[in-house]
């Protein structure tokens, strides 16, 4: 237990009272974002990916309509929060990969995100350095992360926006015939999910990524 | 986006203008990844990290909590298109946030580098009073190590 009061610490708390006291939103409102942003994961779009594996109707439904299959993970994309979003959710698409066509996902314009299905983004993704780089030079990029795809992979950069998010549907690897749904889910990280890393049995954690400036400035 | 104004040539740096009591926190505020270590807490994020989300969100929204629901009054004819809106768009706060983490606030670590961005974007457009604002920031000190 940290037994000290940061500054940070002071200076979240001071801001929400000040806003709250201004007007710019109320206590009920923060306490219902908060809330939402407290139990928000990867675990439910893991788990998706995981039946779609298993289930050959179920990654149909995920293919054709991931906003229904979303319902059977438990998250209901069109009303979230239960009380509503301030972001457009209008749209949830599931990426299928398969042997030559590999997708990664990135918001060159900020950061959106599918997080009601796959909780807030990392540090990294958030970053003009990834989001503009990402575009350009995804073979490169992706081996930064330790994914070094054969020339014969073709990489597709999904734009995120305010309308419409994504999630990748990884191929399932070789090594885990024969497993259930929770072992399944356990190895598609979110960096699966995000397409910067292929699943693999063994592997159920996301690499530290290293944050990098840009070399121009950001100007919008 | 800029304080100085962005109309010129791309490459130019935007100039933002520090704030004290945000400078003092940058300065001396304690990250939590020190924090952690010292006390031998494993968790990655601070536990105010889902607050201050919860404050952005909510800064986006505006009261009505949902955009959604503001754009069917809208569409009603019963808003004006401006009170849709929330205090601080996400948009606006990204784009903020992006110039800021990469000068002001570049050697601050996430997410208390957030956090200043967040304050800075509310103090500049006089949503918040910096005085005000240093204030309760002693008052909360006070508060919380009362005990």
């Amino acid at each position: 237990m940290v037994e000290e009061v940061s500054d940070f610490e002071a200076l979240e708390i001071a801001v929400r009272e000040l806003s709250i006291e201004k007007g710019l939103f109320t206590a009920e409102d923060h306490r219902r974002f908060t809330e939402f942003a407290e139990h928000i994961g990867p675990t439910p779009a893991a788990r998706l990916v995981a039946k779609a594996w298993l289930d050959p109707e179920y990654k149909k439904l995920c293919l054709t309509d991931a906003i229904k299959a979303s319902l059977a993970v438990g998250v209901d994309w069109l009303n979230p929060t239960g009380f509503g979003t301030p972001s457009d959710y209008t749209d949830l698409r599931v990426l299928e990969d398969t042997p030559t066509m590999h997708h990664v996902v990135v918001c060159t314009l900020c950061s959106c995100y599918p997080r009601p299905i796959l909780g807030f983004q990392p540090e990294w993704y958030r970053t003009p350095n990834y989001r503009r780089r990402l575009v350009r030079w995804p073979r490169q990029v992706l081996a930064e992360f330790g994914l070094s795809l054969p020339a014969e992979v073709e990489i597709r950069v999904e734009d995120s926006n305010q309308k419409c998010r994504f999630i990748v549907m990884p191929v399932r690897p070789a090594g885990t015939e024969g497993w259930t749904e929770d072992q399944l889910t356990e190895i598609v990280t979110r960096d699966c999910l995000i397409g910067v890393a292929l699943p693999r049995p063994g592997m159920t954690t996301n690499i530290p990524l290293p944050v990098h400036q840009p070399a121009k400035p950001a100007h919008h | 986006m800029a304080e100085s104004g962005n109309s010129n040539a791309a490459a130019e740096v935007p100039k933002w203008t520090p704030v004290p009591i945000l400078e003092e926190i940058k300065e001396h505020g304690r990250v939590w990844e020190d924090l952690a270590s010292q006390y031998g807490v494993t968790n990655p994020d601070p536990p105010w990290k889902t607050s201050l989300d919860g404050i952005c969100e909510a800064l986006s929204a505006g009261s009505c909590s949902s955009v959604a629901a503001a754009e069917k009054r809208w569409l009603d004819g019963r808003v004006d298109r401006s009170s849709m809106d929330g205090a601080l768009p996400l948009l606006e706060r990204r784009w903020e946030e992006d110039e800021l983490s990469e000068t002001l606030y570049q050697d601050v670590p996430f997410p208390e580098r957030q956090l200043l961005c967040l304050a800075h974007s509310l103090i500049k457009r006089g949503l918040v009073n910096e005085q005000d604002l240093a204030a309760r920031m002693i008052e909360v000190h006070e508060r919380l190590n009362a005990a």
